[in-house]
């Protein structure tokens, strides 16, 4: 059976959360990798062609000067555009390198109750809070907090800043920002397999059917044939081919559904999930994650309980106290007013041991307390000598004699 | 963690497309030469063209061996990566669903909490932005309520927390007690209700401070002014302090020095200022029913303390009862640091179940505390009942409930 407490720190199972931190870079990484690839293959295909070109015709000495400054000129955008990329790798590896650092540092962390595990427990906290930020789309107050808490190469902003843009422009049925990305991750999305591309283009073919107009009509098919026949996947090409012989205002399904500005939230939720897919980002905001995981193991029966002295707003119940009392123990995160509703729904955590403070005692009103806690406690409230208060009532409550306190046993 | 450092080295070091510039640098300059020959008035620039041909080649598979390098540096990182995290997959449960998270009945909640969070931690500015961008948001989606957020943001919390940090920074930076003796005093009542030290240790604290300053208008100044504010501050403790009172008073005695006498220990306090501002702090935001300490921070970290647990279960349970979500108790004990734990927690000896309201614990006469249906269980509708853990009968109307 599992103990009650532990100060364990395991940080190959602590860092769950934290894979994408590291891997993020790395597909970034790859990513510029592939476009350093690209720019030099186009200009190695076209520097090789104009060579050749000005080698083989009889040209004069103007015309192959010519030829050969515009040789020069395509070097030149190349060393510029590798330059650009380089710039970009060396940003990157500088994250990489404070990510790492951070990730090294929970490694020299010998216990859970060290102090510089707490240390380390808030900057991981504000990474999730930037990462939920920018998800929601609240770049701003992301960015802000990043730069307060000096954790700007630990999140992702420029990444999910750009990935809001396009996801917003697809809500509000703009396909174009979204097709450039796909055209930009071209080999990465084919390895995944993934169909947002015939999606997309499919939508813009959507849109010319659309209107009904002959002529535009006709661009459909245009469309279709272009990028819609050639893949594997012939059931894009039938579904818009379907669709021609409906109008819009059709009921028939699938078409009524294709017709719908609903599609629009369809293909931007698409996005989301192949953009965050070939990143490896999680799916979920590693807030909920943590957070959700975190209500269930702090929460007690007793947190939702009526006769929860804890909860600001409970409804007066068999105690009637509203506010909370300063009985020594530190307040329960759950049971305070900025977590209490937002756990109401999640399981309680599973204990198979009672868990007491040393010698229970027992007052006339049915709280039980630790006898040299309720002493200390007395003591604070200033309890005349041989009585005894609840503390929880404070000065408001009712007062006993000392031996009305009980000795209870709790197993 | 050293295999990732070491191949994210190699890729700073050697992995990057450096070569690959110079390389380019060295193509560029070969085209140069061969340009400046050519209108240099070469006679046969066809012919230098063509001589260009085979190194332009070799030039390029240069660079393109330069990128290969850098894939196979990443490569290696990748590999690093894999041994290091072995399992990609995050727990799902608990996050999406009706009742997740994720939904948007809930998003109004974790939203709430993060801007109490934010207030908390005195980023007062990204939280007004924050509340900001939420409002914006919503103005678009219809569906969401208004929720609480622009009161948070605006009103009572926010000036709560302002006032917090005020009095805070003044005691702990500029060691000014006026601010919070002023607070202290203002809530006096509500402060003594809760057995509350603070206005006292404030109010000692005073007086440590006029007892040794201001020792350039004679030695005596300072203990006359501590002995001044002592008869006028202290006579409002005299009840619950007396003891304490007395020995700072005794002090005075003692004035020109204080450091072979008895009450040395209590002007030579070096933390004396960090331990009322952490006092002051507990007990101010005790005042506002909040914790002390940050409950998202606390929240997460018991989140991913226990997550790993977790997602074991899930694994082990997913194809036979769906998530850890889907019962009102989580599957396995979920062991936490002993500060995490807030509640005492009762456990049925006989049931092995936690009580709850529907549940209660009950109390027998003789002690013994078991759980309401456990009680009820072993009475098997009689009038009498035997403690399962001692000789003593009771009636079932005897055992009473208590609050654990």
């Amino acid at each position: 059976m599992a103990e009650l407490t532990t100060t364990k720190l395991d940080p190959d199972t602590h860092l769950i959360l934290d894979q994408p931190l590291l891997r993020l870079p790395h597909e970034l990484l790859r990513k510029n990798l592939k476009s350093a690839q690209r720019q030099i293959e186009l200009a190695n295909k076209s520097i090789t062609t104009s060579i050749t070109a000005s080698a083989t015709a009889h040209s004069t000495p103007a015309e192959t000067l010519a030829s050969l400054d515009a040789t020069l000129a395509k070097a030149q955008n190349l060393k510029r555009k590798l330059e650009a990329l380089h710039a970009e790798e060396r940003t990157l590896h500088r994250q990489q390198k404070a990510r790492i650092r951070h990730l090294q540092d929970l490694h020299e962390i010998p216990s859970l109750a060290d102090v510089k595990y707490d240390v380390w427990s808030h900057v991981r906290l504000d990474r999730l809070l930037v990462d939920y930020l920018l998800r929601q789309g609240y770049v701003e107050s992301a960015r802000q907090l990043a730069a307060g808490k000096g954790v700007e190469e630990l999140v992702d902003i420029a990444v999910f800043e750009e990935c809001g843009k396009i996801d917003a422009a697809l809500r509000g049925g703009d396909v174009r920002e979204a097709l450039a990305w796909c055209g930009e991750n071209k080999q990465a999305l084919k390895k995944i397999n993934s169909n947002l591309e015939l999606e997309l283009r499919l939508q813009q073919f959507i849109e010319l059917a659309r209107t009904g107009e002959m002529g535009k009509l006709m661009d459909a098919i245009i469309h279709a044939r272009k990028h819609l026949a050639g893949g594997a996947d012939t059931e894009f090409g039938l579904r818009a081919g379907g669709l021609l012989a409906h109008p819009p205002d059709t009921l028939v399904e699938p078409y009524r559904g294709m017709y719908s500005r609903q599609r629009y939230t369809t293909l931007a939720s698409l996005f989301l999930q192949t953009h965050h897919t070939l990143f490896s980002l999680p799916a979920q905001p590693l807030l909920h994650i943590a957070l959700s995981a975190g209500l269930s193991a702090l929460k007690t029966p007793t947190c939702h309980s009526v006769h929860n002295h804890n909860i600001g707003t409970s409804s007066a119940g068999h105690f009637n106290s509203n506010a909370a009392s300063l009985t020594g123990t530190p307040l329960c995160p759950i049971c305070s007013t900025e977590l209490n509703e937002l756990a109401r729904a999640v399981p309680y955590a599973h204990h198979t041991k009672s868990f007491m403070e040393e010698d229970p005692v027992v007052l006339p009103n049915g709280r039980v307390y630790g006898r040299e806690r309720l002493r200390g406690l007395n003591e604070k409230l200033g309890t005349g000598k041989g009585r005894v208060r609840d503390p929880v009532e404070g000065l408001g409550g009712l007062e006993w004699r000392e031996e009305e306190v009980k000795k209870v046993f709790i197993s | 963690m050293e295999a990732i450092l070491a191949a994210h080295e190699a890729l700073e070091s050697k992995s990057n497309l450096s070569k690959a510039l110079s390389d380019v640098d060295a193509l560029i300059s070969m085209l140069q030469t061969a340009r400046d020959d050519v209108s240099n008035g070469s006679d046969k620039p066809v012919l230098h063209i063509a001589k260009l041909k085979n190194p332009l080649k070799q030039s390029f598979d240069r660079i393109e061996d330069d990128l290969k390098e850098v894939n196979k540096g990443l490569n290696q990182y990748q590999k690093a990566l894999k041994d290091k995290f072995k399992s990609s997959t995050l727990p799902t449960a608990g996050v999406g669903g009706e009742s997740g998270l994720g939904s948007a009945e809930q998003k109004g909640l974790v939203e709430r909490a993060i801007a109490m969070h934010l207030l908390r931690e005195g980023k007062f500015d990204v939280a007004s932005t924050f509340v900001k961008e939420i409002n914006a948001a919503s103005a678009n989606e219809t569906y969401r309520e208004e929720d609480d957020m622009q009161d948070l943001a605006k009103g009572h919390l926010q000036k709560k927390f302002a006032d917090m940090y005020h009095i805070l920074d003044a005691l702990r930076n500029q060691h000014n007690l006026t601010p919070a003796i002023e607070w202290a005093r203002n809530h006096s009542a509500e402060l003594e209700n809760r057995g509350s030290n603070l206005e006292f240790e404030l109010s000692r604290l005073r007086f440590v401070e006029l007892y040794t300053s201001a020792t350039s208008q004679g030695s005596f100044s300072g203990p006359l002014q501590a002995l001044d504010y002592a008869r006028t501050t202290f006579p409002s403790f005299s009840n619950r302090y007396m003891r304490e009172t007395s020995a700072l008073l005794g002090s005075l005695a003692f004035s020109p020095d204080l450091g072979s006498s008895p009450y040395k220990t209590l002007f030579l306090n070096s933390t004396a200022w960090e331990d009322v501002s952490a006092s002051f702090s507990s007990t101010y935001l005790t005042t506002l029913s909040l914790p002390s300490r940050s409950p998202l921070h606390t929240a997460c970290t018991a989140g991913t303390i226990a997550l790993p647990t977790l997602l074991k279960v899930e694994r082990i349970i997913a194809e036979r009862h769906g998530q850890w979500t889907s019962v009102n108790e989580l599957p396995v004990e979920t062991p936490l640091p002993s500060g995490y734990l807030f509640h005492s927690i009762f456990v049925c000896p006989v049931s092995k179940e936690q009580t709850t309201d529907v549940n209660p614990p009950m109390m027998l006469p003789c002690g013994h505390v078991i759980a309401k249906e456990s009680l009820e269980g072993h009475a098997r509708g009689k009038h009498r009942v035997k403690c399962p853990y001692c000789p003593l009968e009771a009636r079932t109307t005897e055992a009473k409930r208590v609050f654990i």
